[in-house]
């Protein structure tokens, strides 16, 4: 029984985070590209014509595997967390089928007719890609809508034999502040992270002295979204932070390893938190209140120790607590990387600043980094609760040979591994070769 | 809202939309299942082979969306089903992903590598992809017909291979081979050329194929399956479904032998919708019917959704299917044109 919800977690960790590999991407380079079609359908000028074309070719692979690796999620609600499937099912079927209705209609429909529209269909073709860029971004907020439930459980009562949630109000599911949070954070990430990925492409071409229009234009535009979600993050960061702890004091304690009960809690520049012993082994250059500060929005607040929690109702502080350290860290040093692009744009200086262009191209990988350590905090940080409050991940998973979960996890395991090196692989090749795009 | 209605008509209701949604998932992706079974015999070079991408490659996405409809509304609707269905079947779910996943990479990335053997291990898995699912899918719907091993209190006994049975290896190879006529008269009808013909010459052999098999398969049903007939003689209008079943069938051969493409493409549609709403209409009331005694499935009143819940999807249903609906049959009418062997341009 253990290991079959070690492995049925497992299983799903490996999906979902695959999942998200690509879907970030999706969601920002739709906009991005919609954006592009329809200027090049009002000024016809070819350099936006290459930009569409360039960028476009990235986000037809790119999409591509994030649908078909959407398809195991929504099955493996049933194959693996069949319990799970028959207690949340009134709340959480309705989003998945609005989902299905109103998002992936939209993008899998238009996604087909923007790919074989020619140019001298150029509006309909620009239409095309902001249905898909509607669609897929709305594919978020319904997704987000089922897991805001699970964070936060609203619009809904206990049946009366407590076997499942009933759902009451449709209404309050949607207006759940937790989907609100997390929406908006999401994105503002996954527009980053494209951000990222648009800057560290360009980089590599102007470090080959391909300074084309297109990756100049790119570049600029590029940098000037990394600024702004890169500075958003964290602002808006810090509320969602205090939002979370007010609801779930387990997971804000352990996002910064708080043992003890305390108000005025200062913040630790190094720290290394040790659960067996249920305190910090290493704590370093405190400063003092700005723990308090950052998840109660005063210096004097209290924050609920974990030590003076329920025990069996913590999750593992360990790997919320790194991966929100690892999340923070490296948003702070997306601003700065973002910060030093417009200043080397500005100056003109960009083209030749060769560290500088390396660095980004080192970088691309790094938001990919910070959205799996975000979403490791949310999901890990609830646990030990599938729905907050409510159910028990233990209880959640179907009950099937513990063989079928190990044989099932293989094979996606080793299909996904193919798909990513074959992904990267025709990324790298189609970046390399738009060396001839001007 | 809807509250004229009470929560076991509404459980009615979306069974019967949950059978109009199956229905037209497997009629829509038979065609680009069918051209992925086709692909790597009927393709002889590049050029045929991206006429063949080509003209399922704007529409498969969407079609695959319906059978997502499909699985994320039996969620919704009836989440027992959904939970119990997916756990019993674990290994024949797993095997339709890896078909699926299979199926849509290798559509979208066949063409994205010059390399000649990339582009021939791609066919083959858009092949192998195809293959699955469409014999996964026959075989799983042939065991619902058929019953679920479910003994008392939900307890499932079946195994993988108990799911082979003969009936169900027959339900599976007839969904393979609607998927090829559907697959070949697609082609046959938005394509021009060499490979055109040699679609339409496969389609007039497999349609006659499909009429005798379905036969079979339909007469298996109502002699060899225990408890198929019950809702029929209870409802004798529902002996319509298998009757325009095989017209169809009838139907398709006749307009391939009149040259009439689109027709015959229509009227092989038909077939798969009939086929499987003939072995829908027996199942009902129950979703999981099981094979040891009527008493253990599971019914949809005690599978569906609360009221609430229920009335939601359906007011969204109402409003948002018939919008799907136009803007695919926009889509199709957008690239109506047939595909030529000159138009090359890669994509
Ligand atoms: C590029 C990615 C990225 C960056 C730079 C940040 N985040 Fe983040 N964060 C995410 C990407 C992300 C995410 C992957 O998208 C998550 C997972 C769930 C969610 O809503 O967003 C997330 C979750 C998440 C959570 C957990 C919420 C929960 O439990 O539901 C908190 C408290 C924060 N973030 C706070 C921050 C702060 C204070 C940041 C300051 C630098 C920050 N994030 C930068
Ligand atoms: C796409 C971004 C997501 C990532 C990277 C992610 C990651 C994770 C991880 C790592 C776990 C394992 C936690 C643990 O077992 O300790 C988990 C659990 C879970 N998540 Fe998510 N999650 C994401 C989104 C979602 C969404 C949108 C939903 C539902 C709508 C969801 C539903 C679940 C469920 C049901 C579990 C419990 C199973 C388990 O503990 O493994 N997740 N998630
Ligand atoms: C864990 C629960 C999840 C399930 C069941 C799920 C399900 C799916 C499915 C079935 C698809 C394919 C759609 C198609 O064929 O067009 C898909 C794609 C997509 N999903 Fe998810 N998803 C999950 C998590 C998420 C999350 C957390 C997000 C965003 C915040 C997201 C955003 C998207 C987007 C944007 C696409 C289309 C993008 C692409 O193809 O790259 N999904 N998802």
């Amino acid at each position: 029984m253990v290991e079959l919800l070690l492995l049925s977690r497992l299983q799903f960790a490996i999906t979902v985070a695959f999942h998200f590999l690509f879907v970030p991407l999706t969601l920002g380079l739709a906009l991005l590209v919609a954006g592009m079609e329809t200027v090049y359908y009002r000024n016809k000028a070819e350099t936006w014509r290459r930009m569409a074309d360039f960028w476009g070719g990235i986000f037809k692979i790119n999409f591509a595997i994030g649908l078909v690796t959407g398809l195991a999620m929504t099955f493996q609600f049933g194959t693996n967390w069949g319990a799970y499937a028959e207690f949340m099912g009134d709340v959480f079927g309705p989003p998945l089928a609005f989902e299905a209705l109103l998002a992936f209609f939209l993008e899998g429909t238009f996604f087909g007719a923007w790919i074989f529209l020619n140019r001298s269909h150029q509006k309909l073709k620009a239409f095309s890609m902001w249905m898909v860029a509607l669609g897929t971004n709305m594919s978020a907020l319904w997704i987000i809508t089922a897991n805001g439930f699970m964070q936060n459980p609203v619009g809904y009562e206990m049946a009366a034999d407590g076997s499942k949630v009933v759902m009451t109000d449709f209404f309050a599911l949607l207006t759940n502040s937790y989907v609100w949070y997390m929406l908006v954070h999401t994105l503002l990430a996954a527009y980053l992270l494209t951000s990222f990925l648009v800057m560290g492409i360009c980089a590599y071409h102007f470090l080959k002295r391909n300074n084309s229009e297109v990756f100049k234009r790119s570049f600029s535009i590029a940098v000037a979204i990394a600024l702004a979600t890169a500075v958003m993050l964290p602002v808006l960061g810090h509320g969602y932070a205090q939002y979370v702890t007010e609801l779930q004091p387990a997971k804000g304690a352990a996002m910064d390893a708080i043992w003890e009960t305390g108000s005025r809690e200062p913040l630790y520049l190094i720290q290394v938190p040790d659960p067996s012993t249920g305190s910090n082994s290493i704590q370093l250059l405190g400063i003092p209140g700005l723990a308090s500060f950052l998840y109660t929005g005063s210096f004097s607040g209290t924050i609920t120790g974990l030590n003076q929690l329920p025990q069996d109702e913590i999750p593992p502080v360990g790997i919320v607590f790194w991966s929100f350290r690892l999340m923070v860290a490296l948003g702070s040093l997306f601003i700065i990387e973002a910060i030093a692009g417009l200043y080397l744009q500005k100056s003109g200086k960009l083209y030749t600043s060769d560290k500088y262009l390396k660095l980004l191209i080192w970088s691309i990988p790094l938001p990919y980094i910070a959205i799996i350590a975000g979403w490791i905090v949310a999901e890990v940080g609830r646990q030990p609760w599938i729905v907050y409050g409510l159910l028990k991940t233990a209880k959640g998973v179907s009950s099937v040979p513990t063989e079928n979960v190990l044989l099932s996890i293989v094979i996606i395991s080793a299909l996904y591994l193919i798909l990513t090196v074959f992904e990267i692989y025709i990324i790298k090749k189609t970046v390399v070769n738009a060396t001839g795009v001007e | 809202m809807f509250d004229f209605l009470t929560r076991d008509m509404l459980a009615i209701i979306w069974f019967f939309l949950w059978c109009v949604i199956w229905g037209v998932y497997f009629a829509l992706d038979s065609f680009s299942l069918g051209a992925g079974l086709l692909a790597p015999f009927i393709a002889t070079d590049k050029v045929q082979r991206i006429q063949i991408q080509k003209a399922v490659g704007p529409f498969w996405g969407g079609n695959e969306v319906w059978l997502i409809l499909a699985a994320g509304g039996t969620f919704a609707a009836f989440p027992l089903v959904f939970s119990k269905m997916f756990t019993f079947l674990y290994l024949p779910m797993m095997l339709l992903l890896i078909g699926l996943i299979a199926r849509g990479i290798s559509v979208e990335y066949l063409h994205k590598d010059e390399n000649p053997q990339i582009q021939k291990i791609f066919t083959w898995g858009w092949f192998a992809g195809s293959l699955l699912t469409s014999l996964v899918l026959g075989v799983a719907f042939a065991n619902l017909f058929k019953g679920l091993e479910i003994a008392s209190g939900g307890v499932y006994k079946g195994n993988l291979p108990g799911l082979f049975s003969p009936y169900a290896l027959i339900g599976g190879i007839l969904f393979v081979l609607m998927s090829v006529t559907s697959g070949a008269l697609w082609i046959n009808f938005k394509t021009e050329g060499t490979i055109a013909a040699k679609a339409g010459d496969l389609a007039k052999k497999s349609c006659l194929i499909v009429f005798a098999l379905a036969l079979v398969y339909l007469a298996y049903s109502f002699i060899g399956i225990e408890g198929f007939t019950t809702n029929y003689s209870a409802l004798p209008a529902l002996y319509l479904l298998p009757v325009l079943a095989i017209v169809a069938a009838a139907l398709a051969i006749f307009f391939v032998k009149k040259d009439r493409g689109f027709l015959a493409f229509c009227s092989n549609l038909l077939v798969l919708l009939f086929v499987v709403q003939s072995g829908l209409a027996s199942i009902y009331p129950y979703m999981l019917k099981s094979s040891i005694s009527l008493e253990y499935g599971i019914d949809i009143f005690e599978a569906a959704a609360s009221h609430m819940s229920l009335s939601v999807m359906l007011a969204g249903a109402l409003v948002f299917v018939p919008i799907v609906i136009i803007y695919q049959l926009w889509v199709y009418t957008l690239f109506r044109e047939k595909i030529k062997e000159t138009d090359q341009v890669d994509y």
